[in-house]
Protein backbone atom coordinates (compact mmCIF):
# COMPACT_ATOMS: atom_id res chain seq x y z
CA UNK A 1 0.00 0.00 0.00
CA UNK A 2 2.90 2.40 0.75
CA UNK A 3 4.24 1.69 -2.74
CA UNK A 4 1.03 3.02 -4.25
CA UNK A 5 1.08 6.02 -1.92
CA UNK A 6 4.61 6.89 -3.07
CA UNK A 7 3.70 6.47 -6.71
CA UNK A 8 0.64 8.73 -6.30
CA UNK A 9 2.89 11.36 -4.69
CA UNK A 10 5.29 11.18 -7.63
CA UNK A 11 2.41 11.43 -10.10
CA UNK A 12 1.30 14.63 -8.38
CA UNK A 13 4.70 16.27 -7.82
CA UNK A 14 6.55 14.78 -10.85
CA UNK A 15 9.66 15.12 -8.71
CA UNK A 16 11.21 12.30 -6.71
CA UNK A 17 12.73 14.58 -4.06
CA UNK A 18 9.47 16.44 -3.45
CA UNK A 19 7.49 13.17 -3.44
CA UNK A 20 9.85 11.67 -0.85
CA UNK A 21 9.48 14.79 1.31
CA UNK A 22 5.73 14.67 1.06
CA UNK A 23 5.67 10.99 2.06
CA UNK A 24 8.20 11.58 4.80
CA UNK A 25 10.66 8.93 3.57
CA UNK A 26 14.21 8.91 2.28
CA UNK A 27 14.42 9.09 -1.50
CA UNK A 28 16.15 5.68 -1.90
CA UNK A 29 13.24 3.96 -0.09
CA UNK A 30 10.78 5.74 -2.35
CA UNK A 31 12.72 4.71 -5.44
CA UNK A 32 12.91 1.11 -4.20
CA UNK A 33 9.17 1.01 -3.55
CA UNK A 34 8.41 2.31 -7.02
CA UNK A 35 10.76 -0.26 -8.54
CA UNK A 36 8.84 -2.99 -6.69
CA UNK A 37 5.56 -1.63 -8.03
CA UNK A 38 7.06 -1.62 -11.53
CA UNK A 39 8.10 -5.24 -11.10
CA UNK A 40 4.60 -6.15 -9.95
CA UNK A 41 2.92 -4.33 -12.82
CA UNK A 42 5.44 -5.60 -15.34
CA UNK A 43 6.81 -2.37 -16.78
CA UNK A 44 8.24 1.08 -16.13
CA UNK A 45 5.88 3.59 -14.60
CA UNK A 46 8.21 6.58 -14.57
CA UNK A 47 10.78 8.14 -16.80
CA UNK A 48 13.29 9.56 -14.39
CA UNK A 49 14.97 12.79 -15.27
CA UNK A 50 17.14 15.00 -13.13
CA UNK A 51 14.53 17.34 -11.72
CA UNK A 52 11.36 16.37 -13.47
CA UNK A 53 10.05 12.83 -13.83
CA UNK A 54 7.05 11.97 -15.92
CA UNK A 55 4.72 9.02 -16.17
CA UNK A 56 5.16 6.46 -18.93
CA UNK A 57 2.19 5.29 -20.97
CA UNK A 58 1.80 2.36 -18.54
CA UNK A 59 2.05 4.77 -15.62
CA UNK A 60 -0.74 6.92 -17.06
CA UNK A 61 -2.86 3.87 -17.75
CA UNK A 62 -2.61 2.36 -14.26
CA UNK A 63 -2.84 5.65 -12.38
CA UNK A 64 -6.66 5.73 -12.00
CA UNK A 65 -6.70 2.07 -10.92
CA UNK A 66 -3.93 2.62 -8.39
CA UNK A 67 -5.62 5.73 -7.03
CA UNK A 68 -8.83 3.74 -6.55
CA UNK A 69 -6.91 0.88 -4.90
CA UNK A 70 -5.26 3.30 -2.53
CA UNK A 71 -8.59 4.84 -1.52
CA UNK A 72 -10.12 1.38 -1.08
CA UNK A 73 -7.30 0.26 1.21
CA UNK A 74 -7.38 3.54 3.09
CA UNK A 75 -11.12 3.06 3.66
CA UNK A 76 -10.51 -0.45 5.05
CA UNK A 77 -8.04 1.09 7.48
CA UNK A 78 -10.54 3.75 8.54
CA UNK A 79 -13.11 1.00 9.12
CA UNK A 80 -10.61 -1.07 11.15
CA UNK A 81 -9.77 1.94 13.29
CA UNK A 82 -13.38 2.93 13.95
CA UNK A 83 -14.92 -0.41 14.89
CA UNK A 84 -15.87 0.34 18.47
CA UNK A 85 -19.15 -0.72 19.92
CA UNK A 86 -21.50 2.20 20.41
CA UNK A 87 -19.36 4.84 18.72
CA UNK A 88 -21.53 7.25 16.70
CA UNK A 89 -21.51 6.51 12.99
CA UNK A 90 -23.15 9.28 10.94
CA UNK A 91 -24.29 8.54 7.41
CA UNK A 92 -25.92 10.95 4.96
CA UNK A 93 -27.63 9.21 2.09
CA UNK A 94 -29.44 10.93 -0.78
CA UNK A 95 -32.02 8.96 -2.74
CA UNK A 96 -33.72 10.03 -5.93
CA UNK A 97 -37.39 10.60 -5.20
CA UNK A 98 -38.40 8.11 -7.89
CA UNK A 99 -36.44 5.30 -6.25
CA UNK A 100 -38.35 3.26 -3.69
CA UNK A 101 -36.72 2.94 -0.26
CA UNK A 102 -38.19 -0.53 0.27
CA UNK A 103 -35.39 -2.69 -1.20
CA UNK A 104 -32.83 -0.81 0.88
CA UNK A 105 -34.48 -0.94 4.29
CA UNK A 106 -33.19 -4.46 5.12
CA UNK A 107 -29.65 -3.23 4.41
CA UNK A 108 -30.14 -0.18 6.62
CA UNK A 109 -31.56 -2.37 9.38
CA UNK A 110 -28.53 -4.68 9.20
CA UNK A 111 -26.17 -1.69 9.19
CA UNK A 112 -27.83 -0.29 12.29
CA UNK A 113 -27.59 -3.67 14.02
CA UNK A 114 -23.85 -3.86 13.32
CA UNK A 115 -23.27 -0.17 14.07
CA UNK A 116 -25.55 0.72 16.99
CA UNK A 117 -24.21 4.29 16.84
CA UNK A 118 -25.59 4.78 13.32
CA UNK A 119 -27.09 8.22 12.79
CA UNK A 120 -28.82 8.23 9.45
CA UNK A 121 -29.62 11.39 7.52
CA UNK A 122 -31.87 10.53 4.60
CA UNK A 123 -32.24 13.09 1.82
CA UNK A 124 -34.67 13.02 -1.09
CA UNK A 125 -34.64 15.03 -4.28
CA UNK A 126 -34.68 15.10 -8.05
CA UNK A 127 -31.58 13.71 -9.76
CA UNK A 128 -30.05 17.14 -10.16
CA UNK A 129 -30.61 17.83 -6.46
CA UNK A 130 -29.15 14.43 -5.59
CA UNK A 131 -26.10 15.17 -7.76
CA UNK A 132 -25.72 18.51 -6.02
CA UNK A 133 -25.95 16.90 -2.55
CA UNK A 134 -23.10 14.60 -3.54
CA UNK A 135 -20.93 17.27 -5.10
CA UNK A 136 -21.26 19.63 -2.16
CA UNK A 137 -20.59 16.85 0.32
CA UNK A 138 -24.01 17.14 1.98
CA UNK A 139 -24.51 13.47 1.03
CA UNK A 140 -21.77 10.81 1.19
CA UNK A 141 -23.70 8.30 -0.91
CA UNK A 142 -26.54 8.56 -3.40
CA UNK A 143 -28.90 6.03 -4.91
CA UNK A 144 -30.54 7.07 -8.19
CA UNK A 145 -31.15 6.32 -11.83
CA UNK A 146 -28.77 7.89 -14.37
CA UNK A 147 -27.50 11.19 -12.93
CA UNK A 148 -27.46 12.71 -16.41
CA UNK A 149 -24.48 14.74 -15.41
CA UNK A 150 -20.88 13.98 -16.21
CA UNK A 151 -18.49 14.82 -13.44
CA UNK A 152 -15.24 12.95 -13.45
CA UNK A 153 -15.31 12.48 -9.70
CA UNK A 154 -18.63 10.60 -9.59
CA UNK A 155 -18.10 6.88 -9.10
CA UNK A 156 -21.14 4.87 -10.20
CA UNK A 157 -21.72 1.28 -9.11
CA UNK A 158 -24.73 -0.32 -10.85
CA UNK A 159 -27.14 -2.18 -8.58
CA UNK A 160 -30.12 -3.32 -10.64
CA UNK A 161 -32.36 -2.55 -13.58
CA UNK A 162 -36.02 -1.62 -13.32
CA UNK A 163 -38.32 -2.06 -16.28
CA UNK A 164 -40.97 0.52 -17.08
CA UNK A 165 -44.54 -0.73 -17.16
CA UNK A 166 -47.95 0.75 -17.70
CA UNK A 167 -49.55 1.23 -14.28
CA UNK A 168 -53.28 1.83 -13.80
CA UNK A 169 -55.81 1.85 -11.00
CA UNK A 170 -57.47 -1.49 -10.19
CA UNK A 171 -60.74 0.08 -11.31
CA UNK A 172 -59.39 1.18 -14.69
CA UNK A 173 -60.81 -0.34 -17.89
CA UNK A 174 -57.39 -1.83 -18.73
CA UNK A 175 -56.83 -3.28 -15.26
CA UNK A 176 -57.75 -6.82 -16.25
CA UNK A 177 -55.34 -6.88 -19.16
CA UNK A 178 -51.90 -8.44 -18.80
CA UNK A 179 -50.51 -6.49 -21.72
CA UNK A 180 -51.39 -3.41 -23.74
CA UNK A 181 -50.18 -1.60 -26.82
CA UNK A 182 -49.46 2.05 -27.47
CA UNK A 183 -52.74 2.43 -29.41
CA UNK A 184 -54.65 1.50 -26.24
CA UNK A 185 -53.32 4.71 -24.72
CA UNK A 186 -54.77 7.01 -27.38
CA UNK A 187 -57.80 7.88 -25.27
CA UNK A 188 -56.00 7.93 -21.93
CA UNK A 189 -54.74 10.77 -19.80
CA UNK A 190 -51.09 10.21 -18.94
CA UNK A 191 -49.60 11.16 -15.60
CA UNK A 192 -46.11 12.51 -16.17
CA UNK A 193 -43.62 12.76 -13.33
CA UNK A 194 -41.72 15.86 -14.45
CA UNK A 195 -38.82 15.32 -12.05
CA UNK A 196 -38.21 11.69 -12.96
CA UNK A 197 -34.66 11.11 -14.27
CA UNK A 198 -36.09 9.22 -17.23
CA UNK A 199 -38.75 11.74 -18.29
CA UNK A 200 -37.01 12.75 -21.52
CA UNK A 201 -36.34 9.15 -22.53
CA UNK A 202 -39.98 8.34 -21.85
CA UNK A 203 -41.26 11.31 -23.86
CA UNK A 204 -39.19 10.40 -26.88
CA UNK A 205 -40.34 6.79 -26.60
CA UNK A 206 -43.96 7.97 -26.59
CA UNK A 207 -43.42 10.22 -29.61
CA UNK A 208 -41.68 7.44 -31.49
CA UNK A 209 -44.79 5.34 -30.96
CA UNK A 210 -47.20 7.93 -32.27
CA UNK A 211 -48.33 9.35 -28.96
CA UNK A 212 -47.77 13.03 -29.57
CA UNK A 213 -50.40 15.19 -27.96
CA UNK A 214 -51.97 12.96 -25.38
CA UNK A 215 -53.63 14.85 -22.61
CA UNK A 216 -51.34 14.70 -19.62
CA UNK A 217 -51.29 15.67 -15.97
CA UNK A 218 -47.97 16.70 -14.54
CA UNK A 219 -46.85 15.84 -11.05
CA UNK A 220 -43.62 16.61 -9.24
CA UNK A 221 -43.52 13.94 -6.56
CA UNK A 222 -43.83 10.17 -6.51
CA UNK A 223 -46.40 10.41 -3.72
CA UNK A 224 -48.71 12.59 -5.81
CA UNK A 225 -48.25 10.37 -8.84
CA UNK A 226 -49.38 7.31 -6.88
CA UNK A 227 -52.30 9.20 -5.30
CA UNK A 228 -53.61 10.33 -8.69
CA UNK A 229 -53.09 6.86 -10.14
CA UNK A 230 -55.07 5.26 -7.33
CA UNK A 231 -57.80 7.86 -7.76
CA UNK A 232 -57.96 6.86 -11.44
CA UNK A 233 -57.20 10.33 -12.77
CA UNK A 234 -54.93 8.85 -15.37
CA UNK A 235 -52.40 6.14 -16.21
CA UNK A 236 -48.62 6.22 -15.89
CA UNK A 237 -45.57 4.58 -17.41
CA UNK A 238 -43.12 4.13 -14.58
CA UNK A 239 -40.37 1.83 -13.31
CA UNK A 240 -42.05 -0.62 -10.97
CA UNK A 241 -39.27 -3.01 -9.95
CA UNK A 242 -39.24 -2.10 -6.29
CA UNK A 243 -42.34 0.09 -5.96
CA UNK A 244 -45.26 -0.37 -3.58
CA UNK A 245 -48.22 -0.98 -5.92
CA UNK A 246 -51.17 -1.64 -3.58
CA UNK A 247 -54.43 -0.85 -5.36
CA UNK A 248 -52.63 -0.59 -8.69
CA UNK A 249 -52.20 -2.91 -11.62
CA UNK A 250 -49.05 -3.21 -13.67
CA UNK A 251 -49.46 -4.06 -17.33
CA UNK A 252 -46.79 -4.95 -19.87
CA UNK A 253 -46.70 -2.22 -22.52
CA UNK A 254 -45.63 -4.02 -25.68
CA UNK A 255 -42.69 -2.58 -27.64
CA UNK A 256 -41.97 -0.03 -24.90
CA UNK A 257 -38.74 -1.76 -23.90
CA UNK A 258 -37.61 0.92 -21.49
CA UNK A 259 -35.61 0.31 -18.35
CA UNK A 260 -33.47 2.31 -16.04
CA UNK A 261 -30.38 1.32 -14.15
CA UNK A 262 -30.37 2.17 -10.46
CA UNK A 263 -26.85 2.78 -9.17
CA UNK A 264 -25.14 3.85 -6.00
CA UNK A 265 -22.93 6.90 -6.47
CA UNK A 266 -20.03 8.29 -4.49
CA UNK A 267 -17.40 10.94 -5.02
CA UNK A 268 -13.86 9.70 -5.67
CA UNK A 269 -11.10 11.10 -3.53
CA UNK A 270 -13.13 11.72 -0.38
CA UNK A 271 -12.39 9.68 2.72
CA UNK A 272 -15.30 7.38 3.56
CA UNK A 273 -16.40 6.93 7.14
CA UNK A 274 -17.30 3.50 8.48
CA UNK A 275 -21.09 3.67 7.89
CA UNK A 276 -20.73 4.98 4.35
CA UNK A 277 -17.99 2.49 3.43
CA UNK A 278 -19.89 -0.45 4.90
CA UNK A 279 -23.24 0.40 3.30
CA UNK A 280 -21.52 0.87 -0.06
CA UNK A 281 -19.91 -2.57 0.26
CA UNK A 282 -23.21 -4.15 1.31
CA UNK A 283 -25.09 -2.62 -1.62
CA UNK A 284 -22.45 -3.67 -4.13
CA UNK A 285 -22.03 -7.18 -2.72
CA UNK A 286 -25.76 -7.85 -2.48
CA UNK A 287 -27.65 -10.15 -4.78
CA UNK A 288 -30.56 -8.02 -5.98
CA UNK A 289 -33.63 -9.98 -6.98
CA UNK A 290 -34.03 -7.94 -10.11
CA UNK A 291 -30.30 -8.02 -10.81
CA UNK A 292 -29.51 -8.82 -14.42
CA UNK A 293 -25.93 -9.94 -13.77
CA UNK A 294 -24.86 -13.26 -15.18
CA UNK A 295 -25.00 -16.49 -13.23
CA UNK A 296 -21.90 -17.70 -11.40
CA UNK A 297 -19.42 -19.25 -13.77
CA UNK A 298 -19.62 -22.98 -13.68
CA UNK A 299 -17.20 -24.96 -15.73
CA UNK A 300 -18.70 -28.20 -16.99
CA UNK B 1 -14.41 -29.70 -33.23
CA UNK B 2 -14.85 -26.63 -31.10
CA UNK B 3 -12.01 -25.69 -28.84
CA UNK B 4 -12.85 -25.94 -25.18
CA UNK B 5 -11.65 -23.41 -22.66
CA UNK B 6 -9.00 -24.61 -20.21
CA UNK B 7 -11.44 -24.10 -17.33
CA UNK B 8 -13.92 -26.52 -18.99
CA UNK B 9 -11.26 -29.12 -19.66
CA UNK B 10 -10.07 -28.88 -16.08
CA UNK B 11 -13.44 -29.31 -14.39
CA UNK B 12 -13.21 -33.12 -14.43
CA UNK B 13 -9.58 -32.89 -13.29
CA UNK B 14 -10.67 -30.62 -10.47
CA UNK B 15 -13.29 -33.11 -9.26
CA UNK B 16 -10.76 -35.93 -9.31
CA UNK B 17 -8.13 -33.90 -7.41
CA UNK B 18 -10.66 -32.60 -4.90
CA UNK B 19 -11.85 -36.12 -4.13
CA UNK B 20 -8.38 -37.70 -3.75
CA UNK B 21 -7.92 -39.41 -0.40
CA UNK B 22 -4.74 -37.45 0.26
CA UNK B 23 -3.49 -34.41 2.20
CA UNK B 24 -4.43 -30.99 0.82
CA UNK B 25 -0.95 -30.30 -0.57
CA UNK B 26 -1.01 -33.51 -2.58
CA UNK B 27 -4.43 -32.70 -4.01
CA UNK B 28 -3.27 -29.20 -4.97
CA UNK B 29 -0.09 -30.60 -6.49
CA UNK B 30 -2.02 -33.17 -8.51
CA UNK B 31 -4.05 -30.32 -9.99
CA UNK B 32 -0.95 -28.18 -10.66
CA UNK B 33 0.69 -31.10 -12.47
CA UNK B 34 -2.36 -31.59 -14.69
CA UNK B 35 -2.44 -27.88 -15.63
CA UNK B 36 1.24 -28.08 -16.54
CA UNK B 37 0.63 -31.17 -18.68
CA UNK B 38 -2.49 -29.83 -20.44
CA UNK B 39 -1.37 -26.24 -20.98
CA UNK B 40 2.36 -25.63 -20.49
CA UNK B 41 1.98 -21.99 -21.67
CA UNK B 42 -0.55 -21.26 -18.96
CA UNK B 43 1.66 -22.89 -16.32
CA UNK B 44 4.66 -20.88 -17.54
CA UNK B 45 2.69 -17.63 -17.24
CA UNK B 46 1.72 -18.55 -13.69
CA UNK B 47 5.37 -19.34 -12.89
CA UNK B 48 6.39 -15.94 -14.24
CA UNK B 49 3.73 -14.16 -12.16
CA UNK B 50 4.71 -16.07 -9.04
CA UNK B 51 8.39 -15.34 -9.70
CA UNK B 52 7.67 -11.63 -10.02
CA UNK B 53 5.65 -11.63 -6.80
CA UNK B 54 8.40 -13.52 -4.95
CA UNK B 55 10.98 -11.03 -6.23
CA UNK B 56 9.12 -8.13 -4.63
CA UNK B 57 8.34 -10.12 -1.49
CA UNK B 58 4.58 -9.78 -2.04
CA UNK B 59 2.64 -10.41 1.16
CA UNK B 60 5.68 -9.82 3.38
CA UNK B 61 4.05 -6.88 5.16
CA UNK B 62 0.92 -8.85 6.12
CA UNK B 63 0.35 -9.27 9.89
CA UNK B 64 3.01 -11.46 11.46
CA UNK B 65 2.86 -13.89 14.37
CA UNK B 66 2.54 -11.84 17.56
CA UNK B 67 0.98 -8.85 15.80
CA UNK B 68 -2.69 -7.89 16.02
CA UNK B 69 -4.93 -8.91 13.13
CA UNK B 70 -6.48 -5.67 11.80
CA UNK B 71 -10.25 -5.43 12.44
CA UNK B 72 -12.81 -5.81 9.68
CA UNK B 73 -16.55 -5.43 9.16
CA UNK B 74 -17.61 -7.38 6.07
CA UNK B 75 -20.88 -8.81 4.74
CA UNK B 76 -21.17 -12.60 4.67
CA UNK B 77 -22.81 -14.56 1.86
CA UNK B 78 -26.27 -13.78 3.30
CA UNK B 79 -25.57 -10.07 3.63
CA UNK B 80 -25.10 -10.19 7.42
CA UNK B 81 -22.31 -7.96 8.65
CA UNK B 82 -19.56 -9.85 10.45
CA UNK B 83 -16.74 -8.28 12.43
CA UNK B 84 -13.55 -10.04 13.42
CA UNK B 85 -14.46 -9.54 17.09
CA UNK B 86 -17.80 -11.35 16.60
CA UNK B 87 -15.91 -14.38 15.30
CA UNK B 88 -13.34 -14.22 18.12
CA UNK B 89 -16.17 -14.08 20.65
CA UNK B 90 -16.69 -17.79 20.02
CA UNK B 91 -13.03 -18.80 20.15
CA UNK B 92 -9.86 -18.74 18.04
CA UNK B 93 -10.44 -18.39 14.30
CA UNK B 94 -8.62 -19.30 11.11
CA UNK B 95 -9.09 -16.50 8.57
CA UNK B 96 -8.51 -17.91 5.09
CA UNK B 97 -8.29 -15.59 2.08
CA UNK B 98 -9.43 -17.04 -1.24
CA UNK B 99 -9.21 -15.74 -4.79
CA UNK B 100 -12.74 -16.51 -5.91
CA UNK B 101 -15.40 -19.08 -6.67
CA UNK B 102 -13.87 -19.64 -10.13
CA UNK B 103 -10.45 -20.72 -8.80
CA UNK B 104 -10.03 -24.53 -8.70
CA UNK B 105 -7.27 -24.30 -6.06
CA UNK B 106 -9.62 -22.30 -3.82
CA UNK B 107 -12.39 -24.81 -4.38
CA UNK B 108 -10.08 -27.67 -3.38
CA UNK B 109 -8.88 -25.64 -0.39
CA UNK B 110 -12.42 -24.74 0.76
CA UNK B 111 -13.41 -28.39 0.49
CA UNK B 112 -10.54 -29.34 2.83
CA UNK B 113 -11.39 -26.46 5.18
CA UNK B 114 -15.03 -27.57 5.33
CA UNK B 115 -13.90 -30.96 6.67
CA UNK B 116 -11.43 -29.31 9.07
CA UNK B 117 -14.20 -27.09 10.50
CA UNK B 118 -16.16 -30.27 11.30
CA UNK B 119 -13.23 -31.50 13.40
CA UNK B 120 -12.80 -28.43 15.59
CA UNK B 121 -16.21 -26.71 15.70
CA UNK B 122 -17.15 -28.64 18.87
CA UNK B 123 -13.98 -27.30 20.50
CA UNK B 124 -15.14 -23.71 19.84
CA UNK B 125 -12.56 -23.13 17.15
CA UNK B 126 -13.73 -21.93 13.77
CA UNK B 127 -12.83 -20.98 10.24
CA UNK B 128 -13.95 -18.03 8.11
CA UNK B 129 -13.18 -17.44 4.45
CA UNK B 130 -12.75 -14.06 2.77
CA UNK B 131 -13.20 -13.64 -1.00
CA UNK B 132 -13.41 -10.60 -3.30
CA UNK B 133 -16.53 -12.17 -4.89
CA UNK B 134 -19.99 -10.69 -4.44
CA UNK B 135 -22.65 -12.54 -2.45
CA UNK B 136 -24.21 -14.75 -5.11
CA UNK B 137 -20.75 -16.08 -5.98
CA UNK B 138 -19.80 -16.43 -2.31
CA UNK B 139 -22.96 -18.53 -1.84
CA UNK B 140 -21.94 -20.66 -4.77
CA UNK B 141 -18.42 -21.25 -3.39
CA UNK B 142 -19.84 -22.08 0.02
CA UNK B 143 -22.43 -24.55 -1.25
CA UNK B 144 -19.99 -26.09 -3.77
CA UNK B 145 -17.93 -27.29 -0.80
CA UNK B 146 -20.85 -27.57 1.67
CA UNK B 147 -18.80 -25.27 3.88
CA UNK B 148 -20.41 -24.70 7.30
CA UNK B 149 -18.46 -21.47 7.90
CA UNK B 150 -19.14 -17.91 6.66
CA UNK B 151 -17.74 -16.73 3.34
CA UNK B 152 -17.21 -12.98 3.64
CA UNK B 153 -17.15 -10.52 0.74
CA UNK B 154 -14.18 -8.13 0.59
CA UNK B 155 -15.27 -5.71 -2.16
CA UNK B 156 -12.37 -4.50 -4.34
CA UNK B 157 -10.01 -6.49 -2.08
CA UNK B 158 -10.09 -3.48 0.24
CA UNK B 159 -9.29 -5.35 3.46
CA UNK B 160 -6.75 -7.60 1.73
CA UNK B 161 -5.10 -4.54 0.22
CA UNK B 162 -4.98 -2.71 3.52
CA UNK B 163 -2.93 -5.56 5.01
CA UNK B 164 -0.65 -5.99 2.02
CA UNK B 165 -2.29 -9.05 0.48
CA UNK B 166 -3.69 -7.74 -2.81
CA UNK B 167 -1.76 -8.18 -6.02
CA UNK B 168 -2.29 -7.11 -9.61
CA UNK B 169 -2.36 -10.11 -11.98
CA UNK B 170 -0.78 -8.14 -14.85
CA UNK B 171 -1.71 -7.97 -18.54
CA UNK B 172 -0.25 -11.30 -19.64
CA UNK B 173 -1.96 -13.33 -16.92
CA UNK B 174 -5.17 -11.36 -17.46
CA UNK B 175 -5.31 -12.34 -21.13
CA UNK B 176 -4.50 -15.95 -20.29
CA UNK B 177 -7.28 -16.01 -17.71
CA UNK B 178 -9.85 -14.43 -20.02
CA UNK B 179 -9.15 -16.91 -22.82
CA UNK B 180 -9.28 -19.79 -20.34
CA UNK B 181 -12.61 -18.40 -19.07
CA UNK B 182 -11.50 -17.54 -15.57
CA UNK B 183 -12.73 -13.97 -15.37
CA UNK B 184 -12.99 -12.54 -11.86
CA UNK B 185 -14.33 -9.16 -13.00
CA UNK B 186 -17.95 -10.35 -13.11
CA UNK B 187 -17.92 -11.95 -9.69
CA UNK B 188 -15.94 -9.06 -8.17
CA UNK B 189 -18.12 -6.37 -9.76
CA UNK B 190 -14.86 -4.60 -10.61
CA UNK B 191 -12.45 -4.79 -13.50
CA UNK B 192 -9.23 -3.81 -11.77
CA UNK B 193 -7.86 -7.37 -11.97
CA UNK B 194 -6.59 -7.50 -8.43
CA UNK B 195 -6.59 -10.74 -6.46
CA UNK B 196 -5.72 -11.52 -2.88
CA UNK B 197 -2.77 -13.71 -1.98
CA UNK B 198 -4.63 -16.74 -0.54
CA UNK B 199 -3.08 -16.43 2.91
CA UNK B 200 -4.30 -18.00 6.17
CA UNK B 201 -4.06 -16.48 9.66
CA UNK B 202 -4.79 -18.20 12.95
CA UNK B 203 -6.03 -15.53 15.36
CA UNK B 204 -6.36 -15.97 19.12
CA UNK B 205 -9.32 -14.56 21.06
CA UNK B 206 -7.14 -11.59 22.01
CA UNK B 207 -6.92 -10.68 18.31
CA UNK B 208 -3.23 -11.60 18.05
CA UNK B 209 -1.95 -13.68 15.12
CA UNK B 210 -0.72 -17.09 16.39
CA UNK B 211 0.30 -18.61 13.07
CA UNK B 212 0.20 -17.59 9.45
CA UNK B 213 0.77 -18.95 5.98
CA UNK B 214 1.53 -16.39 3.27
CA UNK B 215 2.83 -17.58 -0.09
CA UNK B 216 2.48 -15.50 -3.27
CA UNK B 217 2.28 -18.82 -5.15
CA UNK B 218 -1.49 -19.28 -5.09
CA UNK B 219 -1.09 -22.99 -5.75
CA UNK B 220 0.26 -23.41 -2.23
CA UNK B 221 -2.02 -23.28 0.84
CA UNK B 222 -1.63 -23.77 4.57
CA UNK B 223 -1.49 -27.49 5.37
CA UNK B 224 -4.65 -28.61 7.16
CA UNK B 225 -2.61 -30.36 9.91
CA UNK B 226 -0.72 -27.11 10.59
CA UNK B 227 -3.96 -25.13 10.61
CA UNK B 228 -5.65 -27.54 13.03
CA UNK B 229 -2.61 -27.70 15.32
CA UNK B 230 -2.37 -23.89 15.44
CA UNK B 231 -6.13 -23.51 16.03
CA UNK B 232 -6.05 -26.08 18.83
CA UNK B 233 -3.07 -24.53 20.59
CA UNK B 234 -4.49 -20.99 20.31
CA UNK B 235 -6.61 -19.51 23.07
Amino acid sequence: MHQIRYFLAVSETLNLTKAAERCNVAQPSLTRAIKALETELGGELLRRERSLSHLTELGQRVLPMLRQCYETALTAKIVAASIRKGETAPLSLAISQTVALRPFTPKLRELSRALPGLQLKLLRGSVSEVAEYLKSGVAELAIAGPLGEAWSRFDAFPLFEERFHLVVSRTHRLARRTSAEFKDLAAETLLIHTRCEMVEALKSRLEANGILDTAAHQVATQEDLLALLKANLGVAIIPVGAMETNGLQRILLKSLNLARRVSVFTVAGRPRAIACATLLNMLRAADWDFDSATEPQRAH
Amino acid sequence: MTERALSDVLEAVFVRCRDLEAPLEDRLKAFTDEVRRLDPDFAATVDALVGRLAEIDAGATAPKVGEPMPRFLLPDEQGRLVRLDDLLGEGPVAIAFHRGHWCPYCRINIDALARAEGEVAAEHRHIAAIVPDRQRFAIWLKSDAKAPFPVLTDMDNGYAMSIGLAISVGDKMKHMMVSSRWDPSVSQGSDNWMLPIPATFIVGTDGIVRARFVDPDYRMRMAIEDLLAALRSAN
